[in-house]
């Protein structure tokens, strides 16, 4: 969410502008109009979700969520891992802060495989910055169908990896 | 400069429909619900330092927003889509998500560069699949994420067991989207955007 990262989108919108008018052909009251029919369309549902989000991670128990995805917890820790990642909704430094802190109350490699994955595919802060408005609704809806059994499949495959080196 | 129907009466009741629909409400009382949750389980104090972290982020994130939209609205309009299209026409099929799951391992820089990609190659036409597979190689597989932050947190072995266990999951991811009804959908974006324009 900081470092110099952030502000390419800035220059993006810049450049991509300046290109536009200089093309003199309209292009850039076009692709205005439809920025800005987007933003309205958007923003009033992305400023309840991201409120919304903020709350959700002051609900998190991190410690007992941590002991939860211990070794001996096996599948349901996969699962418990899955759904965390899901509702965590923010950028790598607080998203990798937890799962270390899950690492250390004990959690697994393979709940904690899962946490990360659920976590980088379902992000929030990613989705309404960059996927909704760039991508829209309807591909948004397909990708989470497609990638809803990841993480699952993930803690899997990784279970059977550590098991197999034991 | 502008289209006619922008900045009419009906192009702004049109928006505004869309903007408050039924899913605003449903994502309006989702937030009551954990702010009023938050308020009862941990008290006023962290409700406040909450609502105030909430506010924050959004102060934070609404300028980007608002950039990426102009990145989205002006891609739109300026891309050569027949000519991508074409490029990517010669790689459907099981060999094209294999190249897409490749080329979110190697994409360089953050969501930007990623998601603009992304939205280039869904303008132009490319399927479910080729886009699912890509945006999902990306966000478990790509190498920056690992270097900057993965390695560093967690460790040179968990990433490498994180690794290897992920580099199958594009594919699986784009395989269901081919077969999903939404494919036709999310592609129907683009129609939807030339129709208004």
């Amino acid at each position: 969410m900081t470092g110099p990262g952030a502000y390419l989108i800035y220059l993006a919108a810049i450049m991509l502008s300046l290109y536009a008018v200089l093309r003199r052909d309209g292009s850039a009251g076009l692709g205005l109009v439809r920025a800005l029919e987007q933003s309205i369309t958007l923003l009033p549902r992305m400023i309840c979700a991201l409120v919304a989000a903020g709350f959700m991670v002051n609900l998190i128990p991190t410690e007992i969520i941590g002991r939860l995805l211990g070794n001996e917890a096996g599948l349901t820790g996969i699962l418990i891992g899955s759904l965390a990642g899901l509702i965590v909704p923010s950028g790598p430094v607080i998203s990798f802060a937890i799962a270390s802190a899950f690492a250390g109350e004990g959690a697994s490699a393979p709940a904690l495989v899962s946490f990360i994955t659920a976590w980088s595919l379902f992000a929030a802060h990613r989705i309404f910055i960059f996927e909704i408005p760039l991508l829209g609704i309807p591909f948004l809806r397909l990708r989470m169908l497609s990638v809803v059994i990841l993480p699952f499949v993930a803690g899997i495959l990784a279970l059977g990896v550590t098991k197999a080196f034991d | 400069m502008t289209e006619p129907r922008a900045g009419s009466r009906g192009w702004w009741t049109g928006l505004l429909r869309d903007a408050f629909g039924p899913t605003f409400w449903v994502f309006a009382a989702v937030a009551a619900v954990l702010a009023a949750a938050t308020y009862t389980i941990l008290g006023r104090d962290s409700f406040e330092i909450a609502m105030s972290g909430d506010l924050e982020i959004l102060a934070g994130m609404l300028p980007r927003i608002v950039a990426a939209q102009i990145v989205a609205g002006l891609v739109w309009v300026l891309m050569p889509r027949d000519r991508v299209t074409r490029l990517l026409g010669t790689h459907r099929g099981r060999r094209g998500l294999m190249i897409a799951t490749a080329a979110g391992i190697v994409t360089p820089g953050g969501p930007v560069s990623a998601f603009s990609f992304l939205a280039v190659m869904a303008g132009a036409g490319a399927d479910g699949g080729i886009l699912v597979a890509y945006i999902t190689s990306w966000a478990l597989l790509g190498m920056q994420r690992i270097v900057v932050w993965d390695v560093p947190f967690m460790g040179a072995d968990f990433s490498a067991l994180r690794f290897c266990v992920c580099l199958p999951l594009p594919l699986i991811a784009g395989w269901i989207a081919r077969r999903c009804r939404y494919t036709h959908a999310a592609v129907g974006l683009a129609n939807r955007a030339d129709g208004s324009t």
